[in-house]
């Protein structure tokens, strides 16, 4: 029981990542009655409340209703144990098999079963096992199968009928998994293994100063600085963005201290320059004027729901800090937080970086030209793009103010393997781009 | 004493990057004196292709500076993990950062994590693990050869990061990891010859809670056993995959240009000796890009990770 209580449990509020076999999704339990949809099942997250991360649920079928595409099916969840998971072939206690597909025709006819039939048992039926078991047994060709080829039509049915769910909390690897596959254009197109080598070049850790520039990631790149950084230790990290609000949901997902999210400062680029080389203590009442920018008005828009709905969302304990928020914004009782921020980041920009990252929409030059004089000799610097004539572009830049050395233009290939027994092979298909990094070391 | 935190000023026993190209590179220890093959003290001078640098010179200086050597200069840059990949005295066959940093991001290695590692080897991995963990998670690095074990414990001392890291002398394959260990870890990781022998001790390892496994090998059969046993005991979320990093050179090309037009016409005796005294003193038109290519050799192969997940509460008899 002592060890049971090292589990986080999920709480309202929390962002969850929702598993069924290799498919995920993250969500965010606002409230119980909040629902998450994964294709035609929508499920009920009530009774998640306290109950282990890592915890499998049981789908169990609460209404049907007839939609476009087919029933959709409303489920409640219901907490089981790790033993009810168990191989289809096992419970089924398939033994017999064939050799080879001489004698197997395609004329339709394999399945005895109609689709109104498997529509009635699935009404019947929670257990995806019983399911396939009809299936097989009005399968008139099943054993006449090879052993691999039923292991594959088992792997197809189970991945169709499958009623349990796991709740994961979030990391940055399941999101950056749930990102990329949903829509790599959300993250840049920073590819798993780009994002592992942009932490390990950057050399981003718990000692230190760290800078990055990032323009639309969903937060992804500041979340993951920011984990790596750590909680409780002396890092910090100063994220500049070039529009008013930063982007922050795979932030708030990882549900990081507090003390830890108050060591990343989240600045806008334009207006924590000018206070850098101007000074700022006399516009100390002045709106930040954010210089004409393409992708502005998209990031603004795209923010605007994000921002409205946690503060909608808020549990009634929150409430006294909204207060004060919200008297720090009537701006009689002191300046804007942005303005704070701005100071903040002013500070550690004086101070110097230990390591500079720059992922960029925009052409990196100007950036750099910008940044890399904020930065301390003998640091790394990195560059992401995802086109190489950009970084080759400013790989001479660089060369040629010799203020930079040891800089490579790399990218990767990345390939994923099947591993069975008497089956292994490369997957057939690959991500084709892993965009490109820019890596050196400054000198003084 | 330069790989625990960023340093502006070189101190006596620091760990210095010597760089002279991206190719040559050298790792020096910062003592203005060291003990030759007959016991003399003597004055610690290196060698190098551009003339000698008198290492006494060095300290105080700022990293990121260049100094002077007999026949040249080259820059001094505080170590990191990346860096001494590349200069490290070499015991075993390394791991090197495009595998190192997916293994680090896989495991989820983060300040505050416990790795388990075996086997030690040269150290490569075990500076980016201590990196990624320190100040307040602990590395249990094991290696069954025992001066490398030696070797790599002196190392971590004389780099500053002795506290964050524990060296063992023992067969894991045999022996496991140690009763001290079960249900500690939050990550395991394997470059062993069988792998495949060590998993069930890297099942009880990792916390009740859960946690992380990866496994380098070089041959797939090595990826195959270690599945098949990681299967049985109830891991999870199992992939294997390469990563290949490829360079690009970058350069300035310079390309002549070809002029074919003039073929159109016929020549004539007057447009014949014109076009001769043309391309006797006219130079060839010639244009200028911007390029990138790759090098000649590519790393090909370096190994197959295979990472997996031990989910929550699966109980350890």
């Amino acid at each position: 029981m002592a060890t049971e209580e090292d589990i986080p449990r999920i709480q309202l509020g929390d962002y969850i990542v929702i598993q069924r076999q290799k498919y995920t999704k993250l969500q965010k339990f606002g409230s119980l009655d909040t629902t998450a949809t994964l294709g035609k099942e929508t499920l009920e997250l009530k009774s998640l409340l306290d109950q282990p991360y890592g915890s499998t649920f049981k789908m169990c079928v609460k209404e049907t209703k007839p939609g476009k595409r087919g029933a959709q099916r409303q489920h409640t969840l219901e907490l089981c144990s790790e033993t009810e998971l168990r191989s289809t072939r096992e419970v089924l206690g398939i033994s017999s098999s064939g050799a080879d597909n001489r004698d197997i025709r395609d004329d339709g006819e394999a399945q005895t079963l109609k689709p109104e039939d498997i529509a009635q048992l699935r009404e019947e039926c929670n257990d995806s096992s019983k399911i396939i078991e009809k299936l097989v047994e009005n399968s008139k060709t099943f054993h006449n199968r090879t052993e691999y080829s039923q292991e594959k039509y088992l792997l197809k049915k189970e991945k169709k009928y499958f009623e349990f769910v796991q709740i994961r909390q979030p990391t940055i690897r399941l999101m950056l998994d749930i990102f990329y596959r949903q829509d790599s254009e959300k993250v840049m197109g920073i590819r798993v293994d780009t994002l592992s080598q942009i932490i390990s070049y950057s050399g981003v850790c718990g000692f230190g100063s760290y800078l990055l520039y990032e323009s639309g990631t969903n937060g992804l790149l500041p979340a993951a600085m920011l984990n790596s950084i750590g909680a409780g230790t002396e890092g910090t990290l100063v994220h500049m963005h070039p529009g008013n609000v930063p982007q922050k949901q795979a932030l708030s997902a990882l549900k990081l201290p507090l003390e830890q999210q108050q060591r990343c400062v989240s600045v806008n680029l334009y207006s924590v320059l000018r206070e850098f080389y101007q000074g700022g203590d006399a516009k100390a009442t002045d709106i930040p004027v954010v210089e004409p920018s393409e992708n502005e008005p998209q990031e603004t828009q795209l923010e605007t729901p994000t921002e409205e709905q946690p503060e909608a969302i808020e549990p009634t304990t929150k409430k006294p800090k909204l207060d004060e928020s919200n008297s720090g914004r009537e701006g009689a009782k002191g300046p804007p937080r942005w303005h704070l921020e701005n100071k903040r980041a002013t500070a550690l920009m004086h101070a110097e970086f230990d390591s500079l990252v720059v992922a960029a929409k925009e052409h990196p030059s100007n950036i750099l030209q910008a940044l890399l004089p904020l930065v301390k000799p003998s640091r790394p610097v990195v560059v992401f793009s995802t086109c190489k004539e950009l970084l080759q572009e400013t790989f001479m830049e660089l060369k040629t103010t010799g203020k930079v050395t040891g800089l490579h233009l790399t990218s990767n290939w990345l390939r994923t393997y099947q591993i069975l027994p008497n089956r292994t092979h490369p997957e057939v298909n690959m991500s084709g781009n892993s965009g490109y990094l820019l890596t050196g070391y400054t000198l003084r | 004493m330069s790989f625990l935190k960023p340093k502006t000023h070189i101190e006596k026993g620091d760990v210095v990057i010597l760089y002279l190209s991206v190719s040559s590179m050298h790792a020096i220890e910062a003592v203005p004196e060291i003990v030759n093959k007959k016991g003399e003290t003597i004055p610690h001078i290196f060698q190098t292709n551009y003339g000698s640098l008198k290492v006494e010179n060095i300290i105080g200086v700022e990293y990121g500076s260049k100094v002077e050597l007999s026949k040249g200069w080259a820059h001094v840059l505080q170590p990191t993990p990346e860096l001494w990949t590349q200069t490290l005295p070499h015991r075993t066959q390394i791991i090197y950062t495009p595998d190192i940093s997916m293994i680090i991001h896989q495991l989820e290695v983060r300040p505050g994590a416990v790795v388990v590692e075996s086997g030690t080897g040269s150290g490569s991995l075990s500076h980016y693990f201590l990196r990624a963990l320190k100040p307040t998670g602990h590395l249990h690095t094991f290696d069954f050869h025992e001066a490398r074990a030696d070797q790599a414990r002196d190392e971590f001392r004389r780099h500053g990061i002795a506290d964050f890291v524990t060296v063992y002398h023992r067969d894991v394959c045999n022996l496991g990891f140690g009763a001290e260990l079960d249900g500690k870890a939050d990550a395991v990781f394997l470059d062993l010859p069988a792998p495949d022998l060590a998993v069930p001790h890297a099942f009880k390892a990792l916390k009740l809670s859960g946690g992380r496994f990866c496994s380098f090998s070089p041959c797939i059969e090595q990826s195959q056993r270690c599945i098949q046993e990681l299967t049985k005991l109830g891991f999870n979320e199992i992939v294997s995959l390469e990563v290949l990093q490829q360079e690009n050179v970058v350069k300035t090309r310079t390309l002549p240009v070809i002029d074919l037009e003039f073929l159109k016409l016929p020549k004539t005796d007057e447009t014949t000796a014109a076009t001769n005294a043309l391309e006797s003193k006219a130079p060839k038109e010639v244009k200028k890009y911007l390029t990138s290519s790759n090098p000649q050799t590519l790393p090909g192969h370096t190994g197959f990770l295979t990472f997996a997940t031990l989910p929550p509460n699966i109980p350890k008899a």
